[in-house]
């Protein structure tokens, strides 16, 4: 059972919160990059450094008996940065979010996420890897049979906290995402809002610089998925590198990020501050 | 390490998996049972042909006529048998000895006052030291003068051969046996917690999604397994317990004396003993079962 888990990972100073805070100056504790002291955790998978947080270099991946996938995809994501992927059903948006949490590996191409090349990462380093990403999911993926404070307790307990800190963490993180006093309910007890921001917690409790969110926003009406976004751009302000795939052209209009669009595997367009089409198309503000 | 937390996410699956941990529990009780039952049968009836095969010997009859030095070049002969390590022991039975064995084994006596003189010819009783070495007695002294003519040499050759190849199928059978049911444990019990893991497929991938190494999903599902087993084992134990008691034992105090006999002879598994083995199978199938099952699951 020497998985060494990770519990010479530095402590932080956190910031205890009463209420959801509205300015990400009080979030910023929270939700911020573990500080380093220099000495680097075996199990600490990014490679320090100014290089940007992921790398694609000529990534192609292809799927046995059929050409869906991404075709030649080369593109950076800077450390901080904030990005909308874009791009019709099957234009190869999850193929890229599941190459860079190494569900997939790439066909060809190098594929580098903090600073590591994912197609040299031992298998046994994938967990690793995946505790350093936070991802948020169309369909929440939670734990059916936990409670919300338990669902995040979870990702905490992977990473080898002690019974105390998890105590100490959940019920901050999960206040943080607006959960006050609804702990203990169970995901089916839960809108598909307070099922996002459960799985956003999750994702967010062991401080990832990386957060990937996939059609965070799929299965949630307008207001809420409002909500949702306006997280994600606090924990974006924050310091953490955030990359959303969705469909949501409302959201992506209105916040004016950088938006990468994909078409058949291809990056079609890549913009700062962006609409979810180009000029030719429709360009509300 | 954190076994505590591994142990209360084992107790959470069996509560909230309750249909397919009783499945699993019963199976491993099943599995456990036969294999309890096999046990101690097999090694009886090991015992039991060892015993008899102890039993053979080699009775060397001597003719009334033989002279004293005949009589002693044949038990030179024997003697040399036994310093060569063919022969555990030789005992001298003089006529008068045969005649009173005799009298002894018969219900009625008196019937050999009747008798003008003693019939009975003395002989040699030969102990082989491996009822194997019952044919080299029986070489070595076949054409000695001292021979009586009629009774010759007398050994239970057919029985001897018969249970030196019951001997040798019993083994081997019951190793292949034990073999097979331990298998086919081992399938039933990975085949249910397979059934267990299908369920939870969605739940495996959210853990693996979150960072869970391989062994972080792996423990709190060995441990459901080797619980599963435990408990399947203890309730088998139980039940063979009560079949011991009430049956076999109770069938071994009403048997015939004769059966007694060979029964006393024959010693099989004690129970305490065979009760560590089945608990510890049972845990062992439990681990296994489900650390086999588990393995297709966990591909990264």
């Amino acid at each position: 059972m020497s998985d060494g888990q990770d519990t010479g990972r530095p402590e932080f100073t956190l910031v205890q919160v009463a209420d959801p805070p509205s300015s990400e100056e009080e979030m910023a504790p929270m939700f911020s990059a573990p500080v380093t002291d220099g000495k680097r955790h075996k199990n600490d998978i990014f490679r320090p450094g100014p290089g940007p947080m992921v790398e694609f270099r000529g990534v192609t991946k292809t799927y046995d008996g059929n050409s869906r996938g991404l075709n030649g995809v080369s593109l950076r994501i800077g450390t901080g940065e904030f990005v909308f992927l874009v791009g019709p059903s099957g234009s190869g948006k999850s193929t890229f979010i599941r190459l860079i949490i190494r569900e997939l590996r790439a066909t060809s191409g190098e594929v580098i996420v903090g600073g590591r090349d994912l197609s040299t990462l031992r298998r046994g380093k994938v967990p690793y890897l995946r505790r350093a990403i936070g991802c948020v999911f169309q369909d929440f993926r939670l734990l059916p049979d936990r409670t919300a404070a338990e669902n995040v307790a979870y990702a905490l307990q992977v990473t080898g906290h002690s019974q105390k800190e998890v105590r100490r963490r959940v019920p901050e993180i999960l206040s943080l995402v607006g959960l006050e006093g609804k702990f203990d309910r169970l995901p089916r007890e839960l809108s598909g809002g307070e099922q996002q921001r459960v799985s956003i917690a999750r994702a967010l409790v062991n401080h990832p610089r990386l957060l990937i969110a996939d059609e965070p926003t799929g299965n949630l009406d307008p207001e809420t998925s409002l909500g949702i976004m306006d997280l994600l751009l606090r924990i974006n302000r924050t310091g953490t590198t955030v990359l959303v795939a969705t469909h949501d052209q409302h959201t992506v209009d209105r916040m004016q990020m950088r938006v990468i669009a994909l078409d058949e595997g291809r990056v079609v367009r890549d913009e700062e501050s962006a609409g979810y089409h180009d000029e030719t198309g429709e360009v509300t503000a | 390490m954190r076994i505590g937390m591994f142990f209360r996410e084992a107790l959470r699956s069996i509560r909230a998996n309750a249909a397919i941990s009783v499945a699993a529990t019963v199976t491993a009780l099943i599995a456990v049972f036969i294999l309890g039952a096999f046990i101690p049968s097999f090694m009886y009836v090991r015992s039991a042909v060892d015993a008899q095969k102890a039993k053979v010997d080699v009775d060397v009859y001597i003719s009334d006529t033989a002279t004293v030095p005949q009589v002693n070049a044949l038990r030179e002969k024997l003697d040399g048998l036994r310093s060569d390590g063919t022969v555990a022991a030789v005992t001298y039975v003089s006529k008068e000895d045969a005649l009173r064995i005799m009298k002894e084994r018969l219900r009625d006596p008196s019937v050999l006052d009747e008798l003008p003189s003693n019939p009975l010819p003395a002989k040699f009783n030969v102990q082989p030291t491996e009822a194997e070495n019952a044919n080299v007695i029986v070489a070595a002294v076949k054409d000695d003068p001292a021979l009586d003519p009629t009774e010759g040499i007398v050994y239970p050759e057919t029985t001897a051969d018969r249970l030196l190849t019951a001997a040798k199928f019993v083994q081997w059978a019951g190793f292949v046996l034990i073999g097979i049911l331990l298998l086919a444990a081992v399938l039933l019990i990975g085949n249910t917690i397979r059934l267990s893991i299908f369920a939870r497929r969605r739940e495996v991938e959210v853990m693996r999604l979150v960072g869970a190494t391989n062994w972080f999903i792996r423990w709190p599902f060995m441990i459901e397994g080797v619980i599963c087993g435990l408990v399947g084992a203890v309730v088998a134990v139980a039940m063979l317990w009560g079949i011991k008691v009430g049956v076999v034992d109770a069938w071994a105090a009403g048997a015939d004396t004769a059966l007694t006999k060979t029964g006393s002879a024959a010693g099989t598994i004690a129970f305490p003993l065979l009760t560590l083995v089945l608990v510890g199978a049972g845990a062992l199938l439990g681990a296994v079962g489900s650390g086999i099952t588990l393995r297709r699951f966990l591909k990264v």
